[in-house]
């Protein structure tokens, strides 16, 4: 009889095969530690908790991701570095021209290369936000060019003010 | 019973036996990721911007004009049983039947084409052919994309090409697989060399749901594993090279059971299962899929089985567990299910 690879006590009822990075690996579960990872066929029992048998892919970003030399931020959406390094998810695409030279290696990591050649992009029409959305964006347009007029950036300030037209004006 | 369920039609074409090897190649699947400028990605973003990102993809996706009569449907709006349908039906994945933020899914009305808005990216536009198709399932699903790009923003870099919430799918955000059935692979045990020797391809093997889910009756999806620094058409065509080198070693497999004493054991594996198939009253999913995976591979040797790959494919759909309850036209607990399944089956088979 085979034991549970989970309690190594009850008979083993669930076979599991998962094919994950190209290794077939082979679990046997009880019924009872199957059913506490949530684990069934198709949608039988519920989502299937992969990261409970294999581990996540944050852990093989870690290792390839260079370290970071001071606190490191997406001006964007104010993701930082670290958090990238543990979650392998980047939080929006300005992250790519925030962290651009560590992304890079990591890409070439993957990839085996670190620049597209692929079908090139020209661009698609501008988003016809809600009013909502433009409104929301707006607000915070604001909150940023008050900020930089405190602290004398008027460069940036005329750069915001700029974004703002162009929202009001419906091009956003 | 769910409306959702009863818009789809219970057959569908991509699942017809098609193409050159019906018995080995299932169908085949183009998807691109893309996001949309100006907007966080999915994991980082706020309800209601998901809920614009919805809004504006499902506007583009009626105005590509490819989804006339076609589904939409949000996430959050959807019992557990359609959710399980829709996973069962490849038109969402696990993930985002998993998510309770707004997201949600445009599928075409012939079901070919569909779009997960917000799953791990704002888009995964898909392209699902029958068989053996990897270009004309590239063209549709780049059709698509053209199209949906001329309507929406997407997030793109010179260097880094289109870009994606994980690194993985950075650059073409194109995946390109095929859903393969290999048996007599999987019967000598040579599974294990084969996949170890595509991950030197460049190519890798998941379970029949997508990223993270089971090998269930020796079906492999097959994809690349990189997105960047090659062309679409170079990718596609990796593929289509190791597709076709598993296509020899798989048919290679099935020479090595019919010889000797093994072809006795070969048969008889495979008319026990047939057997199983049209006579059990008991029958949960794992277990058909293990008797229907001897059953097609006797039909590919040329034993009469009753059965063409077209039932095969399209029984192999309507086996799964929320098909099952969609057809019950009621829940049913797995028990009932099981029970259900064996009777419908003996239906579909006779």
């Amino acid at each position: 009889m085979k034991l549970c690879d989970e309690c190594n006590k009850e008979a083993a009822a669930v076979f599991l095969k998962l094919a994950v990075n190209n290794k077939v690996t082979e679990t046997h579960l009880c019924q009872a530690c199957a059913a506490r990872k949530g684990m069934g066929l198709g949608f039988e029992s519920g989502a299937f908790n992969i990261s409970d048998i294999v581990g996540n892919m944050s852990g093989y970003f870690k290792d390839f991701l260079p370290p970071e030399k001071k606190t490191l931020r997406c001006r964007a959406c104010g993701l930082k570095y670290s958090e990238f390094k543990e979650s392998g998810r980047l939080g929006c695409p300005e992250c790519y021209a925030g962290f651009g030279s560590q992304l890079a290696e990591l890409l070439a990591r993957i990839h085996g290369a670190s620049r597209h050649t692929g079908r090139a992009y020209c661009g698609g029409a501008a988003l016809k936000l809600s009013k909502a959305e433009i409104g929301r964006r707006l607000d915070e347009l604001r909150a940023e060019l008050k900020a930089a007029i405190a602290r004398e950036d008027f460069e940036g300030a005329a750069r915001l003010r700029d974004a703002m037209r162009q929202l009001e004006g419906g091009h956003g | 019973m769910a409306d959702v369920i009863k818009a789809f039609r219970s057959g569908v074409t991509w699942a017809n036996a098609r193409g050159a090897w019906p018995d080995m190649i299932f169908s085949t699947r183009v998807r691109f990721a893309r996001n949309l400028e100006g907007f966080p990605f999915p994991g980082r973003a706020e309800p209601r911007q998901l809920a614009e990102i919805r809004r504006l993809t499902f506007a583009a996706v009626k105005a590509s004009g490819s989804f006339a009569r076609g589904h939409y449907f949000k996430t959050e709006a959807l019992d557990r049983l359609e959710k399980g349908f829709l996973v069962e039906r490849h038109h969402i994945s696990h993930a985002l039947a998993a998510s309770a933020l707004p997201s949600g899914a445009a599928v075409s009305n012939d079901e070919d084409l569909s779009v997960m808005v917000n799953e791990e990216d704002h888009l995964r536009l898909r392209c699902l052919s029958a068989g053996f198709a990897i270009e004309e399932a590239f063209k549709a699903a780049l059709k698509l994309d053209e199209a949906l790009g001329r309507e929406l923003p997407f997030a793109y870099d010179g260097n880094f090409g289109f870009l994606t919430a994980c690194p993985t799918n950075t650059g073409t955000g194109m995946r390109v697989s095929c859903l393969a059935h290999l048996p007599a692979l999987s019967r000598l045990g040579r599974m294990p060399q084969v996949l170890e020797s595509l991950s030197h391809l460049g190519v890798t093997a998941r379970g029949i749901y997508g990223e993270g889910t089971c090998v269930l009756g020796d079906f492999y999806q097959i994809s690349n594993a990189t997105c960047l620094g090659r062309t679409e058409e170079e990718f596609c065509q990796n593929i289509d090279r190791v597709i076709r080198n598993l296509i020899r070693q798989e048919i290679a497999a099935r020479e090595a059971l019919l010889k000797g004493p093994m072809k006795l054991r070969t048969e008889d594996a495979v008319f026990r299962a047939l057997g199983l198939l049209k006579h059990a009253r008991r029958l949960s999913y794992e277990e058909f899929m293990q008797n229907v995976s001897l059953a097609r591979m006797g039909a590919a040797m040329g034993w009469n089985m009753g059965v063409d790959f077209s039932t095969f494919n399209q029984v192999t759909l309507l086996m799964q567990p929320a098909h099952i309850q969609a057809a019950a036209g009621r829940p049913l607990d797995p028990d009932a299910r099981d029970a259900f399944r064996a009777e419908f089956l003996r239906k579909k088979l006779a």
